[in-house]
């Protein structure tokens, strides 16, 4: 399971909010425990897909490298990577599917009408093909 | 020995250590040190035919491998490896 604290929940919304009706994208960071997952900090990252950015994003990957540098001085571990869906639900689509990788969790907010409207996250597989869908609270 | 730093889902296969010091004189010499001292690692980080995963992008340093030498990329001492996802997706 994955619980994000209310300060980085706060900035990931704000985010989300602030970039309808495109998406958002960034990293959380905090502890591991084994299966559980406690987000202590959020990173706002560039969404970096070039083209149009209502239903598509990219991370860059010095962005991420940037953020797992920062996670290691903080002493905090990378644990995931959140996004936005602007007045679509909070599903795991075959876009994010073929783009994921196994090793983090997936948040997906979804922002309805420029507001938040609810969450979820996922755990994709190796093979890319489906994500099992992860307990989330915040 | 370059070090290389383990994302942390991956510690769970390299005893917890955050980072591996290990031999080699390339980056494909590194990797496969990393991968027989741990053997646990490769399926994440290679295919069955012992490519890099489509997600896995090498950094030497803060360089990605693909604009350097690749595999063949020399790697000294003081050198750092990370290991970086490609991630993208989207509403549609």
């Amino acid at each position: 399971m994955i619980r994000i604290e209310s300060a980085p929940w706060a900035a990931m919304v704000k985010h989300a909010q602030a970039s309808y009706p495109n998406e958002c994208c960034g990293a959380m960071l905090g502890d591991t425990d084994g299966e559980t997952k406690l987000v202590r900090e959020s990173i706002a990252l560039e969404n970096a897909f070039e083209g149009a950015q209502a239903a598509r994003y990219e991370l860059r990957p010095q962005d991420l490298l940037a953020a797992d540098k920062a996670a290691r001085e903080r002493k905090m571990d990378l644990i995931g990577i959140y996004h936005s869906h602007p007045d679509c639900d909070a599903y795991f689509s075959k876009t994010d599917l073929q783009n994921s990788c196994p090793w983090y969790s997936f948040v997906v907010l979804s922002i309805q009408k420029g507001e938040f409207h609810h969450a979820n996250s996922w755990l994709p597989n190796f093979d890319q093909t489906e994500a099992a869908k992860e307990e989330l609270s915040y | 020995m370059a070090k290389v730093l383990i994302p942390t889902p991956l510690r769970q296969f390299t005893a917890k250590q955050d980072s591996v010091t290990v031999s080699g004189a390339t980056v494909g010499e590194v990797l496969s040190a990393l991968t027989t001292q741990f053997p646990e690692l490769r399926k994440q980080i290679f295919t069955d035919e012992g490519k890099l995963r489509s997600f896995v992008n090498v950094y030497l340093n803060d360089e990605d491998i693909r604009y350097l030498g690749k595999d063949a990329t020399p790697a000294a001492d003081a050198d750092t490896l990370s290991l970086v996802p490609s991630i993208a997706g989207g509403a549609r």
